[in-house]
């Protein structure tokens, strides 16, 4: 091309050289490039607060009609019913079961627990901490994804998650960087020099191992 | 601002998917200008931005359940603005619209170099930036306005760092071209 | 402004669709952003080769995601996920010794996690002989491996739930067995003790020595 650069102005304009690494009979060229780049406009934008207002009245009025479709999904009557006792059916009959169960439900528009989740209530006893979060198997160890809120004021922090039927390895994380395996229950060993705890989720509740 | 501010994003995403869709504001003020800059670059025009941005975030929330990582809001609310910033352009192009002038007066060049003639040529540049393919467009705003490595351009286009390369130095040598007379 | 873009940079990574085949596609859309490159890659390779040979590729995964966000050198992250496809395979073993053709992930992640809480493979092999068919072995593997943990000697802990399986007891009373123990343990007793209090509770087994009960099939009175 007619007006190409030299290939070593370029790396000059890529940051990856310096006017002095350049031969001289290119440095006026390198300058009048770094010129032509540096007239970008940089400075920083804000945006009207009118776009906030905007945004809300549309979802707003997306949440509406969304939560009319879905009060028409829960008086419908389900087309499929179970009543399971696990204990005299199989872990693979039962789970198979669980999975007809939840194909033949329709698709709601919220989310809600299939019929194999458990509420399990967390609980720590952590006075002085600013912040606790649970961390697991169950929410691929995510720090962020599960924190506990304190009950009361005497220290004891809490949570409720919903969790499938089967065993998941946990820790507690306090204020975002010492982990702490629940001291009610023994853990194993987490590979890293640290305990993990187990919690065993059954339909008839949830043990810590 | 009250303290439930403190949440994460990824706090506020599964609180919002549980039913408490006013926490969505939160979301929207976090996020406005965080890539209004890359917006206006690429799109040429405040106005054109802010209507990209705002279709963005009703977007985002019309598929929030679809967002993988809650915490990652603000990469996927990316990923979103930035398809509409190309499909804007897609849209330009089917209706043979020109690019919307940038900000600027379109005086004559002189040889001084004083405030308004800084502003003269940022506007040229900025026309001739709308001029560039979009992906050459893209590169240019991520490397040299948002200041972007490489290696992190990859990572939020999924092109590979060699093709970015030369999409770059494609994009240097035709603003050259365009700015001609300015030099 | 910069660190605004780099933290989405990391983010919009994590939503873009990964183009590398099988096993590895899943490791690496899984672990982009929350594990350092190196380990992610070697990861990859472990876990092909894992699911070459049909164990689960998942464990290995939350295993990679457990070390990045506890903070682990990538080392000895990748040291520990090698350690676990390693006892995966042995769990393999043991339970299609048990005679569980294709054990299941939960059972087998189940197995790893007795082995490492200090239970043999033959002990693993023998919770799984038992444990069918109305019992997750999943289940027993980790209330043995918890017992052990609360210093519970392996056989004995292995026996006394083959002695609650055998009675007809619940999972769920299985699942009770460690905070009992735990909770005579507080009351002073040690853990053989606790057992065995437990077990004499269960129809009548009386004083049993504590070597060479592994595997051994033993004639118990019911409770009626």
């Amino acid at each position: 091309m007619k007006n190409a650069y030299h290939d070593l102005v370029k790396r000059l304009l890529d940051g990856e050289l310096t006017l002095a690494d350049l031969p001289p009979e290119l440095r006026a060229e390198g300058e009048a490039a770094l010129q032509l780049l540096g007239a970008l406009d940089r400075t920083p934008v804000t945006l009207s607060p009118v776009v906030n207002s905007r945004v809300m009245a549309m979802v707003r009025e997306r949440s509406r009609s969304r939560a009319r479709r879905a009060l028409r999904w829960l008086v419908t009557p389900r087309e499929v019913r179970f009543r399971l006792r696990p204990w005299l059916v199989g872990p693979a009959l039962a789970a198979a079961a669980v999975l007809v169960l939840l194909v033949a439900r329709p698709q709601p528009p919220v989310p809600t627990p299939a019929g194999n989740i458990v509420f399990v209530r967390f609980m720590l006893h952590a006075p002085g901490a600013k912040s606790v979060a649970v961390a697991g198997t169950f929410n691929q160890w995510d720090q962020n994804a599960a924190p506990l809120i304190p009950a009361g004021t005497d220290g004891v922090w809490t949570t409720t998650l919903a969790l499938p039927v089967g065993q998941h390895q946990y820790a507690f994380v306090v204020d975002g960087r010492r982990w702490v395996a629940d001291p009610a229950a023994p853990g194993v060993d987490d590979g890293f020099g640290r305990r993990n705890s187990v919690v065993a989720v059954t339909r008839q509740g949830a043990r810590t191992l | 601002m009250d303290s439930r501010d403190a949440a994460t994003d990824g706090e506020i995403v599964r609180a919002v998917l549980a039913g408490d869709v006013e926490r969505y504001a939160v979301l929207v003020e976090r996020h406005r200008d965080r890539f209004a800059r890359y917006a206006v670059r690429m799109l040429g025009s405040h106005d054109a931005a802010e209507d990209a941005v705002q279709d963005a975030l009703v977007r985002a929330f019309d598929h929030l359940a679809d967002c993988r990582e809650p915490e990652k809001f603000a990469g996927w609310l990316f990923l979103i603005l930035r398809n509409r910033c190309f499909a804007e352009h897609r849209r330009n192009e089917r209706e043979a619209r020109m690019p919307e002038e940038a900000a600027g007066s379109v005086a004559a060049p002189d040889r001084s170099d004083g405030p308004a003639e800084r502003r003269e040529r940022a506007g040229a540049l900025q026309r001739a930036v709308l001029e560039l393919t979009p992906e050459q467009r893209e590169v240019l705003v991520l490397k040299h306005v948002e200041e972007l490595r490489y290696e992190e351009i990859a990572q939020i286009t999924g092109a590979t760092v060699a093709s970015l390369k030369m999409r770059m130095h494609r994009a240097y040598d035709r603003l050259r071209e365009l700015m001609k007379e300015h030099v | 402004m910069r660190l605004f873009w780099l933290t989405a940079a990391i983010a919009v990574a994590a939503h873009l669709p990964t183009r590398s085949a099988l096993a590895a596609q899943d490791v690496a859309a899984r672990l982009e952003g929350r594990a350092p490159a190196t380990v992610v890659r070697a990861v990859q390779t472990i876990a092909q080769d894992a699911a070459a040979r049909g164990l689960p590729v998942e464990p290995l995964i939350q295993k990679t995601l457990e070390g990045s966000a506890k903070g682990v050198p990538p080392e000895r992250v990748v040291a520990a996920v090698r350690l676990l496809a390693a006892r995966l395979d042995e769990a393999r073993t043991a339970l299609q010794g048990a005679g569980i053709a294709t054990p299941g992930s939960e059972a087998l992640e189940g197995g790893a996690y007795a082995l490492s809480a200090g239970l043999s493979a033959d002990q693993v092999r023998d919770l799984g002989r038992v444990s069918r068919p109305l019992y997750d072995p999943a289940l027993t593997l980790h209330i043995a491996a918890t017992l052990t943990a609360l210093g519970v000697p392996a056989p004995r802990g292995v026996q006394l739930l083959r002695h609650m399986i055998q009675s007809g007891r619940t999972p769920n009373d299985l699942l009770d067995l460690p905070g009992e123990v735990q909770a005579s343990m507080a009351r002073g007793a040690s853990a053989a003790e606790a057992v065995e209090a437990l077990d004499i509770e269960d129809g009548g087994l009386g004083h049993q020595g504590h070597q060479g009960e592994e595997g051994q099939a033993r004639q118990h009175p019911h409770r009626p």
